[in-house]
């Protein structure tokens, strides 16, 4: 039989293998659907969802001037951002850092003096930004939004004549005290200032429609405060969201489903006549168990995207660096296969090694982190945990989302999961070679 | 066509077959008849290589050992077990079991078509096959043994818990091969069946094989002598004779002067009285 026969006959019996799944009602809804409601039910007791749609901000007021607290008040009626107050710039940073918020605004100390002596000095005052670089499209929209709000502020302050006389006034004074500007200078802004002043004056009397004549793109181009974003590399100390906890757990219950219907699916192919039917074939043992751990690998790596695909797109769940997660997901699907290979042929009989394969996968899921997260387990708990291949297939995923490990970091779940898969691929190929052989 | 020498497999203590040497001719259907547990599918195993022998050798001939990919192409199986997937439609078993075999395309398509309606499928062919009757399964079972069209055909109990509308339809299939050049090794223990279908029977009790040959030989040389019935005054007498036909002719001459006879029957030997005779037990003991 020629190799390309040999791999069509393998990718037959894997494609049959993942039919059966999604025919088989239970095991199709405990694979891919269950799995999905345990996470968001999880995600719901951990974190609630009050917040949810909302960017989080937080604001650091130096400054407490009228001016400044004004600001503040605007940004907080800003639809779609969560400003949170913080006593200092280094809370803000370092709140940007734990990934609580998207950014750090910082109002700095002479805000309302930059504001007031913005004629003088032909630029406003500068506010830092402190932002989370991965969070490119939330802090862009933030930008937009806090320039709309600074000149929303100046245009204020052109329809408060008392605001902008005053503005005016500071302005004719540092000019008048300043010995760098000479006489003739001094007289020609003295004039540009009276001018000013009265076109305020007459722009803030009502027209014919009743309305003030001020606005239109008279002040394009000119910003009335300097925005500095500075980026801040967060430091992945804990999940933002309630949910990239439980979606590790979801993947566990996902990949627990898929072990279990394959370890049954392959108890099934041996109490069944058809595994017979497999063996009289032309082709290998290592072809079937081939077919049969594709199968398994496609099944696990299907759910493990369905579930990220999900809870990125609508549970907010942030997938910072997608190869790493897809490193991730491929080493924990080959442990799975490693550990569905080895469960299936365990049992003499087909039936006996679904049921012992079925109990053993509840206890390494339970004890690796399905039901509670390893961080929450009692001290205790945690190097029995160690034992579990869960425990290590839920460290690799969240190293590669909340946790973000780096290459180093996440060298130890990898070669863990590497350990299973291998281990367990060999052992329990060679087993059902045998127990193929009888 | 295939030849099993002094074949021996053992589980454990307990012996399955126990030095078998059996030849199956090119083109004749041969019945393995015996009880359950006789040792007929552990040597239908190690006949197609599922089953490794303790001791003895298997040969298809010009082929070789059915160890290898290119001998098990000339080999198909319908296991005892029904060997079918049942959230798969027929179609999708037979379009599976063909690509084992290495078929594709047109031909695949073609070859599924034939083999359902060969068993009498093609109109439940797009349903899965847990909905099938039980005689609908192994006729599909038989379907997917067929699909690569070889030239050797182990048959496994095929009939085995089947109403009987599916057992008429899988014997004339069979007998449909038969015509067609097929060797065929059918394992049963229904007599009826061996006696209708097969050209020589082999006998298997124990794991040995206690002897072969056509009906008519093994019945002459085993079955013992034909046994003639009589009813009379609410009594049963047999008698074992070699001319039944003049033992009722002598029976009934003489009624008249006893009391009236109202039964006579004749018992011809048949495969079960061979297997009596040759264990002392009945087929279905």
């Amino acid at each position: 039989m020629g190799a390309f026969t040999g791999i069509r006959a393998m990718w037959a019996i894997a494609w049959t293998d993942v039919r059966l799944l999604l025919r088989d009602r239970a095991a199709a809804f405990f694979t891919f659907v269950f799995p999905i409601i345990f996470a968001i039910f999880f995600g719901l007791v951990f974190g609630g969802d009050a917040k949810k749609g909302k960017i989080e901000i937080a604001v650091v007021q130096i400054d407490q001037g009228s001016l400044a607290s004004e600001f503040v008040a605007s940004l907080r009626k800003m639809d779609g951002f969560n400003f949170t107050p913080v006593a200092s710039e280094a809370d803000g940073e370092r709140i940007v850092r734990e990934g609580k918020a998207s950014a750090c605004i910082i109002i700095p100390d002479g805000f309302d003096r930059g504001l007031e002596n913005i004629f003088a000095t032909g630029k406003g005052p500068e506010v830092p930004v402190l932002v989370d670089p991965s969070k490119a499209g939330e802090t862009g929209l933030l930008q937009g939004r806090l320039m709309e709000q600074s000149f929303a502020m100046m245009a204020k302050s052109i329809t408060q004549p008392d605001r902008m006389k005053k503005q005016l006034q500071q302005a004719r004074d540092t000019i008048a005290k300043s010995k760098d500007v000479d006489l003739s200078r001094k007289l020609m802004f003295g004039t540009l200032f009276q001018n000013i002043e009265t076109f305020v004056n007459d722009a803030n009397k009502p027209g014919e429609d009743g309305k003030a004549v001020i606005g239109g793109d008279a002040l394009s181009g000119f910003s009335p405060m300097q925005f500095e974003v500075k980026d801040i590399r967060k430091q992945r100390t804990g999940p933002t969201n309630a949910y990239e906890v439980s979606l590790p757990q979801g993947i566990v219950w996902g990949l627990m489903g898929c072990v279990t219907a394959f370890v049954s699916t392959l108890a099934r192919d041996r109490q069944r006549g058809t595994l017979v039917r497999l063996r009289s074939a032309p082709v290998t043992r290592w072809q079937i168990v081939g077919g049969k751990a594709i199968a398994g690998f496609v099944s696990c790596m299907l759910v493990q995207w369905l579930l990220i695909g999900i809870f990125a797109a609508f549970f907010g769940v942030r997938v910072p660096n997608p190869p790493m997660l897809m490193v991730a997901t491929v080493f924990s699907a080959c442990a799975f296969v490693g550990v569905m290979m080895f469960l299936a042929v365990i049992g003499r009989s087909g039936e006996g090694s679904a049921g012992f394969g079925r109990s053993v996968i509840l206890i390494m899921a339970l004890i690796g982190g399905g039901t509670l997260p390893v961080f929450f387990m009692p001290a205790f708990m945690k190097p029995v945990s160690m034992a579990s291949p869960f425990k290590w297939s839920v460290d690799a995923i969240e190293g590669a989302t909340w946790r973000g490990y780096d290459s180093q970091q996440m060298f130890l779940p990898l070669a863990v999961l590497a350990g299973v898969a291998i281990g367990g691929f060999v052992l329990g190929s060679m087993m059902f070679r045998r127990a193929m052989r009888e | 066509m295939l030849r099993l020498t002094n074949l021996r497999k053992s589980y454990g203590n307990i012996v399955a077959v126990d030095g078998l040497s059996l030849e199956v001719r090119r083109g004749e259907v041969f019945g393995l008849l015996g009880p359950n547990g006789a040792g007929k599918s552990t040597t239908i195993g190690m006949s197609v290589g599922l089953i490794t022998p303790d001791s003895g050798t298997v040969e298809i001939e010009g082929a070789g050992a059915p160890t290898t990919d290119s001998v098990r192409k000339h080999i198909g199986i319908a296991p005892q077990a029904l060997a079918i997937y049942d959230d798969l439609s027929g179609k999708e078993n037979l379009s599976l079991f063909g690509r084992l075999y290495g078929l594709g395309g047109r031909e695949l398509k073609d070859r599924v078509h034939r083999g359902l309606d060969l068993v009498g499928l093609l109109p439940r062919s797009r349903d899965r096959a847990g909905g099938y009757s039980g005689g609908m399964k192994r006729r599909l079972n038989l379907a997917a043994a067929l699909i690569h069209e070889p030239p050797l055909l182990l048959l496994d109990e095929p009939t085995a818990g089947v109403d009987p509308q599916s057992r008429n339809n899988i014997l004339d299939t069979v007998r449909d091969l038969a015509k067609a050049g097929k060797t065929i090794i059918y394992t049963t223990h229904y007599m009826e069946e061996a006696q209708k279908l097969c050209d020589r029977v082999g006998i298997i009790d124990k794991g040995k094989l206690l002897c072969v040959g056509t009906v008519d030989e093994l019945v002459r040389a085993y079955g013992g002598k034909s046994a003639v019935r009589i009813e009379r005054g609410g009594k049963h007498e047999r008698v074992e004779t070699d001319a039944p036909v003049r033992e009722i002719s002598r029976v009934l001459a003489h009624a008249e002067a006893g009391e009236p006879v109202t039964g006579v029957h004749i018992d011809q030997p048949n495969l079960e009285s061979v297997f009596l005779g040759l264990t002392g037990r009945s087929l279905r003991d």
